[in-house]
């Protein structure tokens, strides 16, 4: 079945992505980039240290506001809620106000919480985090999944074993390493109860990103995005919105690394032309 | 490795953070430092949602604009306009839409009489080339409660008086004063 072969074939790769004092790179360049990059101690962790803590010193270190603004969010439909009747305790203070019984989520916020929702993702892919899409909504699945393949992070839109974060290794093999962060399409499943992974992260200590419409219950999520998470222009804004953060996160650090593979070592390893160009050569193949 | 899995106590991070600074947790995850750096909104802590009771209501407000007074006469007069909805095109204009510009351009003008402001706004459009129909029996929400009254044997009084409750409510002012009218003209032919 889809859900059994994709989740073991790929954060089984976290297996070979051996932990070092920073991040590992991902585990589809790790043939190559593992191979070029043999650490020069000092240089090295004073670098790696650097290129960790550089980006957070800026408030919008990757320029993800330029990516939306609140009419584009407006002409894909995402302030568009469900009737009065289906709302849900939590999500009222973000809530613009209901038109003739159905609810309008207040875009504003909504700006505000997918800036940071967008910089906290863009950040992890920059240090190389594992990031799981996961939505139990059949009707987007297809989508989701190419977009999680697109910029090289994972998937879960199928039925979600119960024990898969939470006995993991019972279920996916000794010595996996669970996903850095978890994005939610879709909150509820198909019968409009919370999706398992929701609490299954907040128990694993994973944060999690989520667009929350108004019947999902936002408390445990990290960083929620309220919106509409029914409309195929919503979701696909969505699903957009978080492919080109992760791209640009990963380009930037390929970036940041070739730079410091440049400016750094005049020793044994000289400016080495195969490992930039490579990497650069990676970067361009896998970008859109 | 170490961890916490009491999701119903504190928030991911004051989990990990606490379990960082007793020792127990050695390494720092990866988003610990970008969750300190840009912390969300709100701290994600588990809260219990509890029913509301008695007459405490949510705060949620209904969003009315003061052109719905002019649509509302509009559709009880004309029902839906000749025109469909084009919903594809977001710049789409409805025949109703263009009735109530006129309508508030009118206004400007300087008029004060709703019913001329009304005809007036009708003649506007004929202008134009809409045409407009009115319908053979002037449409209101009074009227569709009363249809229904009608239809029900005439014993059951009590459930007259609940459907006449909700929908004098929820109608805009205007139609309060046309609803009495209404209600007289409805009761004498038959």
């Amino acid at each position: 079945m889809a859900s059994g072969a994709v989740l073991p074939r790929l954060l089984g790769s976290g297996v070979r992505a051996a932990p070092r004092g920073r991040a590992a790179p991902r585990g589809r360049t790790l043939g190559s980039a593992a191979a070029a990059a043999a650490p020069e101690p000092e240089r090295d962790s004073d670098f790696s240290a650097r290129i960790l803590s550089e980006p957070l010193k800026h408030s919008d270190f990757f320029n993800v506001k330029e990516l939306f603004s609140v009419r584009s969010l407006f002409n894909a439909r995402v302030h568009l809620g469900h009737k009065a009747g289906c709302r849900h305790r939590f999500m009222e203070p973000y809530i613009f106000g209901s038109r003739l019984g159905q609810d309008i989520i207040d875009l504003e916020q909504t700006a505000t919480h997918l800036q940071l929702a967008l910089n906290f993702t863009a950040h992890v892919a920059y240090r190389g985090g594992i990031i799981l899409f996961v939505s139990r909504a059949r009707q987007f699945s297809h989508l989701i999944e190419n977009t999680a393949r697109s910029c090289g992070e994972y998937a879960h839109t199928r039925y979600f074993k119960g024990g898969l974060l939470t006995n993991a290794p019972l279920l996916l093999g000794p010595q996996v390493r669970l996903p850095d962060l978890i994005i939610f399409l879709h909150t509820l499943n198909n019968v409009f109860e919370p999706h398992v992974a929701v609490r299954d992260a907040a128990k694993m200590n994973i944060p999690t990103v989520g667009i929350v419409d108004t019947n999902c219950n936002p408390c445990l999520i990290t960083y929620p995005v309220p919106g509409n998470d029914d409309s195929p222009p919503a979701v696909q804004l969505f699903c957009r919105l978080f492919q080109t953060a992760v791209t640009r996160a990963k380009e930037k650090r390929r970036q940041l690394e070739a730079l410091y593979r440049l400016q750094g070592a005049p020793g044994p390893h000289p400016a080495n032309p195969a490992s930039p160009g490579v990497q650069a050569g990676l970067g361009l193949g896998v970008a859109p | 490795m170490a961890g916490s899995r009491l999701e119903t106590v504190g928030s991911v991070f004051t989990r990990t953070r606490d379990l960082i600074r007793a020792g127990v947790l050695k390494e720092k995850p990866l988003w610990f430092d970008i969750y300190n750096a840009f912390p969300p909104l709100r701290d994600p802590v588990f809260r219990r949602p509890r029913l509301r009771y008695g007459k405490a209501k949510s705060p949620t407000q209904d969003i009315f604009y003061r052109e719905d007074q002019i649509r509302a006469k509009f559709y009880s007069a004309y029902g839906s306009g000749p025109k469909a909805f084009d919903l594809f095109n977001p710049n789409f204009k409805s025949t109703c839409e263009r009735f109530v510009e006129k309508y508030i351009e009118l206004q400007k003008l300087g008029e004060t009489d709703e019913e001329k402001l009304f005809v007036e706004a009708g003649k506007a459009l004929l202008a134009e080339g809409v045409i407009l129909r009115r319908l053979e029996k002037a449409r209101t929400q009074q009227e569709g409660s009363q249809v229904s009254r009608k239809s029900e044997p005439m014993g059951v009084e009590s459930q007259t008086a609940l459907e006449e409750n909700p929908p004098l409510k929820e109608v805009p002012q205007p139609q309060d004063l046309e609803a009495p009218g209404e209600e007289s003209k409805g009761l004498s032919p038959p």
